[in-house]
């Protein structure tokens, strides 16, 4: 048993609610899991136990609401692992901080806010860090309602390990033996099909 | 402290909180501050700190109490044009990221689009591309070994740093075209093939970096003034930087084996021997001499490559033009920058743009450990510290 499916399993015990292992010549990540956001922090202080660093922590918006993913990556092993949080209310969108673990955290999180204009609980600073402290209108990298994707049509692709039934990503139930090869297709028709001819 | 003091210094803490002076950023640090230290604004424009830093600290005498540094001065929206324009478009922003190492973000960039796109890169290229990064990696290194000295007041070596600097953008001008903000990587390869000359020179390059080397060391780095600003003096171990996600040199003085040509091997840094240097120590004089070693592997793997290269194309047939669509999917794809690993995150539904990009900077993960490791220590090492990190700020707020 590999450490990423030992943490394949974990994220499980975490009640994980989408968890797909993505192929890593490809992708670049090993695992990735989304979690519901009060499984987060004991999640997060399991990784740090283990030695994991927090590297990043990328904010986007779909139809769906927000994809906060976590890049967390260990030193002592090649393991990168992509931890995320779907948050459907867009409007109270809330995720408790990672700061008493990882206090690098709180930066990556101020930079969210920024943008997204997404709360975090319990960051101990949460003022602009890279904007204006009194700049207007909406965050900036908010999207308007007509230039939103769903998190479908983004293709994340990789095995299926598990899927919560009401998740969005997951596939439809009647054909529950599809479940292990959900992005295979998209796999073969993807990367080759390349605009290539394109034209200024 | 004296009354009178307080009439002078308006930044002084008093009890009467409608008295301060100061923007926004002061007042919200001024909150935790206690009765009678001073509150200082290093820069933005001071030249301590590399470009436009703002660290505000709390001073009691000459003792750091607490600091934050204020970012965003040089914010100009690298991950909003990522999401306006086309991947090829795009591409000339990444050397403007990080001006002192672009081309460490060309690959990151346009490794993302190949990974994600399936775009094979010939053989050539690929050491094309590693003698570009590496020649890259030293002319960081030397300028932030000038800067780093100068900031501690030896005036003198920027100058011999500069020296080095010049012929290394000499030698990346003849492909690249550019001296600063270097725009050298396409989908598929590289922009230009290397001609003689470049070869040529950078074979002169070689040994002479090994002799200026030498000389670094009898100059500066055995120089007992500089020893005493840098040995013992904020220390950073592997527990810190793990919690802040530090990484590069900094990581690797603190004793972490953890390089990412090494870790998670790209391009075709796996064909190449050399040696990435380890501390400790891991304080101010390990990341100084961590940074001087790894221009001594870099020399190695250029001296290697520079052998090696085989013939061949430097650039696919088909490579992608200008309107070109990336695929829909999801990457990361890490390199290893002159600071730590540069990491570009893309998510794209297929679009004429990409969804979103994210851009790791090492910089900004490296800066966010200062307040910790500044803490308790005297002002003028709190800078020495700062300059230990090697900022470079727009990279830092993008």
């Amino acid at each position: 048993m590999t450490s990423i499916d030992n943490w394949s399993a974990t994220c499980r015990d975490f009640g994980a609610l989408y968890v797909t292992r993505p192929d890593f010549s490809k992708q670049g990540i090993h695992l990735s899991a989304y979690l519901p956001p009060e499984a987060l922090l004991d999640m997060a202080q399991k990784l740090k136990d283990e030695g994991f660093t927090l590297l990043t922590i990328t904010t986007a918006e779909f139809t769906e609401g927000f994809v906060v993913s976590y890049l967390f990556d260990s030193f002592t092993e090649s393991s990168r692992l992509a931890l995320r949080v779907l948050l459907k209310d867009k409007e109270k969108a809330k995720v408790p901080s990672l700061y008493s673990i990882y206090q690098g955290a709180e930066w990556h999180e101020r930079e969210s806010y920024d943008f997204f204009g997404l709360i975090f609980e319990d960051n101990p600073n949460l003022v602009p860090l890279l904007l204006p402290h009194d700049l207007a209108g909406p965050p900036p990298l908010r999207k308007a309602a007509g230039a939103l994707s769903s998190l479908k049509a983004i293709n994340f692709q990789g095995k299926l390990e598990y899927a919560d039934p009401d998740f969005p990503l997951a596939p439809e139930p009647q054909e529950p033996a599809e479940l292990a090869t959900i992005s295979e297709a998209a796999t073969e028709t993807g990367p080759s099909s390349g605009n290539n001819e394109g034209g200024a | 402290m004296a009354s009178w003091l307080n009439f002078i210094n308006p930044f002084t803490i008093d009890d009467d909180p409608g008295t301060y002076l100061g923007d926004f950023y002061t007042d919200n640090f001024e909150k935790g501050a206690q009765k009678g230290n001073v509150i200082l604004n290093l820069g933005p424009q001071h030249p301590s700190t590399h470009g436009v830093l703002r660290v505000l600290v709390e001073l009691y005498g000459e003792y750091v109490l607490r600091s934050e540094p204020v970012l965003g001065y040089l914010h100009r929206m690298q991950e909003k044009m990522g999401e306006v324009k086309t991947p090829y478009q795009y591409l000339p922003n990444m050397g403007r990221v990080d001006y002192l190492n672009p081309i460490a973000w060309n690959w990151a960039y346009a490794g993302a689009v190949e990974l994600l796109a399936g775009i094979e890169v010939p053989e050539r290229a690929e050491y094309l591309r590693i003698i570009s990064a590496e020649l890259n990696r030293i002319s960081s290194h030397l300028l932030w070994w000038g800067a780093f000295v100068l900031d501690l007041g030896g005036v003198t070596p920027i100058l011999y740093a500069f020296e080095e600097r010049e012929k290394i953008n000499d030698i990346l001008q003849i492909v690249t075209g550019s001296r600063l903000t270097m725009n050298y990587f396409r989908f598929g390869g590289v922009g230009q093939d290397g001609d003689e000359r470049f070869f040529a020179l950078i074979g002169e390059f070689i040994p002479y970096m090994r002799e200026r080397l030498k000389m670094y060391k009898d100059l500066v780095t055995d120089n007992v003034i500089l020893r005493r600003r840098l040995e013992g003096i904020g220390p950073m171990d592997r527990d810190l930087c793990l919690r802040y996600g530090a990484t590069g040199p900094i990581l690797r003085a603190a004793g972490v084996d953890y390089d990412t040509r090494k870790a998670i091997p790209y391009g075709l840094y796996h064909k190449f021997e050399y040696r990435v240097p380890i501390g400790p120590p891991n304080d101010n004089f390990g990341r100084y001499i961590m940074r001087l070693e790894e221009i001594e592997a870099s020399l190695t793997i250029l001296s290697q490559a520079i052998e090696s290269i085989p013939q061949g194309k430097h650039i696919i047939d088909k490579a992608p033009k200008p309107a070109y669509k990336l695929p829909p999917g999801e990457v990361f794809f890490a390199v290893e920058g002159a600071r730590g690993q540069v990491i570009c995150h893309i998510l794209s539904d297929g679009g004429k743009t990409p969804y979103r990009i994210k851009l790791r900077a090492p910089g900004f993960s490296n800066l966010s450990l200062f307040a910790e490791a500044a803490k308790g220590t005297i002002l003028a090492d709190a800078i020495a510290i700062l300059g230990s990190l090697d900022l470079v700020i727009p990279e830092v707020d993008r």
